[in-house]
């Protein structure tokens, strides 16, 4: 496989990001914001006390500037898609000698890496300074922290995947977007650490995708699993990755068959 | 006002009517998808007080009550002020040029012209089902004169509301892109505005007193009934002053228009 086009295309994303630069000061202060709000409402929680449940205040803080950090990093365009649905450029877009799916991961992969150089490091920078977070539990923990972190990207990437799906059959996928933003925002642990989930949540969360996201690297960081649990809970992102894909790939196929007969 | 003022906002209603709900799955759909976006907060706090009982004494019935009215005026207001919220947009695709040679007040065709229904039902539905839900078990002894002052507080966050989207639109007159000063300025606002202030750090306090006043959009009101213990680090005052506000602040923003709409320069060619 020739990847020089997906390298073009994982450039032109990373270069547009950087036209809008005022969209992109507001849009790092609008992240610090919401990492110190939570910080505020958590202080209030604790109200002093050392731990909870054997959670310690700095255990939340390393959790929420983490969580909102990669929170940041992983920005997913969930209209690339629906878009190219909307105007009709599809067409085109399936005629061009490369995969589809592969330019969508390259134009993601770039405003990725855009995302972790000018909207994660700084805000991160500013969290640190301001808040203060807890050092990984080992440099190896660091290490796997990254891989798991990766791995949840994957997650997150394949669930707008095959949401973005839908668009082959709905006028409209704003809506369906903003409802999966809802589950991913509540149960994923940028908004609640996990940790304080009631048990049957808990319960709950074992049979979806969402924890995988932000929570299990941020376990892995913190140093809260053995290394049996932490090679289950890789292999598990690692499922989901797969079979979200499968359901996506599955819609991918039918959409497109469903848009010839549209267009013939 | 003119005689055919009723019958032109009529006409106006019955055409917005129609558009928004022109795809009737869709409309449900999207206002099911901004009820669900808005809950968001909710739901957060919901699991948070499962597990901690209350925020600066605040229980987890009294936090509803008190997000319930940042979203019931936001349903009102956004009914009204559509054409504030976009304001930009029709300046710079300059169909604000149309509005011109029409034969009715600027202020009037922006109010009546457009209003989106998907963020007035999501919102005040919202707003709606956690004060039905929260305000018979908040302590309060509803009587004829709390209902009153709560409509009246509602009034009053319209208006506070409406005033800060009045002033960031005339502030398009000026500069041709506001998105990120309303960003700034209301919607991150807005977020401190959910919980007692009391939570917050001093200078973010003052902003929401002093600055952008969504302080006496919930808070303040919410004390008067509920008389919290948080209460007591601000003037009693305060949890009279919402109408006032209200009505003071829109009567600036409409100055600042009226003054503002005369260097108005159109955006087209």
């Amino acid at each position: 496989m020739n990847l020089a086009p997906y390298m073009a295309y994982f450039k032109k994303s990373f270069l547009n990001r950087s036209a809008y630069r005022f969209d992109h000061i507001m849009s790092i202060f609008s992240n610090c914001l919401r990492m110190f709000i939570f910080w505020e409402i958590y202080k209030a929680l604790y109200g002093g006390r050392q731990e909870i449940d054997g959670v310690t205040m700095s255990m939340v803080t390393t959790n929420f500037v983490l969580s909102m950090g990669l929170d940041a990093v992983f920005y997913i365009n969930d209209y690339f898609l629906p878009d190219k649905i909307g105007n009709g450029s599809i067409t085109t877009e399936l005629l061009r000698p490369m995969s589809f799916k592969g330019r969508m991961i390259a134009e993601n992969m770039g405003n990725a890496v855009f995302n972790l150089l000018f909207r994660f490091a700084p805000a991160f920078v500013v969290a640190c300074l301001l808040i203060g977070i807890l050092p990984p539990a080992s440099p190896l923990m660091l290490v796997l922290f990254v891989v798991s972190a990766v791995l949840g990207y994957g997650v997150l990437w394949t669930i707008s995947f095959a949401v973005q799906m839908t668009a082959f059959w709905l006028l409209n996928v704003w809506s369906m977007t903003t409802i999966k933003n809802v589950f991913v925002n509540v149960l994923s642990g940028t908004m609640i650490p996990l940790w304080f989930m009631p048990d049957w949540m808990e319960g709950v969360l074992k049979f979806t995708p969402f924890s995988s996201i932000y929570f299990t690297p941020i376990q892995i960081y913190l140093g809260q699993l053995e290394p049996g649990e932490i090679a289950i809970k890789c292999a598990i992102q690692l499922l989901w990755i797969g079979v979200i894909y499968v359901v996506g790939d599955i819609l991918w196929k039918c959409g497109q068959k469903k848009l010839v007969v549209q267009g013939g | 006002m003119r005689n055919d003022t009723l019958n032109v906002i009529g006409v106006y209603t019955k055409t917005i009517m129609k558009a928004w709900f022109q795809y009737k799955v869709d409309a449900v759909l999207r206002s099911l998808a901004v009820f669900l976006r808005e809950a968001t907060g909710i739901i957060v706090i919901y699991f948070t007080l499962l597990k901690f009982d209350s925020l600066n004494g605040w229980n987890m019935y009294e936090m509803f009550f008190l997000f319930s009215l940042l979203f019931l005026t936001y349903g009102i207001m956004i009914l009204f002020f559509t054409g504030l919220r976009d304001f930009g947009r029709t300046v710079r695709d300059g169909s604000f040029d149309r509005f011109i040679l029409r034969p009715r007040g600027l202020l009037f065709q922006i109010i009546f012209v457009n209003a989106d229904w998907f963020a007035a039902i999501g919102h005040g539905g919202l707003g709606l089902v956690l004060f039905l839900i929260s305000a018979g078990k908040v302590g309060v002894s509803w009587n004829l004169g709390l209902a009153l002052y709560y409509i009246v507080t509602i009034l009053g966050g319209v208006l506070i509301q409406g005033a800060i989207f009045l002033f960031l639109a005339t502030l398009n007159i000026y500069l041709m892109e506001t998105n990120s000063l309303k960003e700034l300025f209301y919607w991150n606002m807005r977020k401190f505005a959910g919980y007692p202030i009391s939570v917050f750090h001093k200078s973010v306090q003052a902003l929401l007193i002093y600055v952008v006043p969504f302080a006496f959009v919930n808070y303040f009101p919410c004390q008067f009934l509920l008389r919290k213990e948080d209460m007591g680090q601000y003037p009693e005052i305060f949890m009279y002053m919402t109408p006032f506000i209200g009505v003071g602040m829109f009567a600036v923003a409409y100055l600042f228009w009226k003054y503002s709409i005369r260097f108005y320069k159109s955006s087209g060619n």
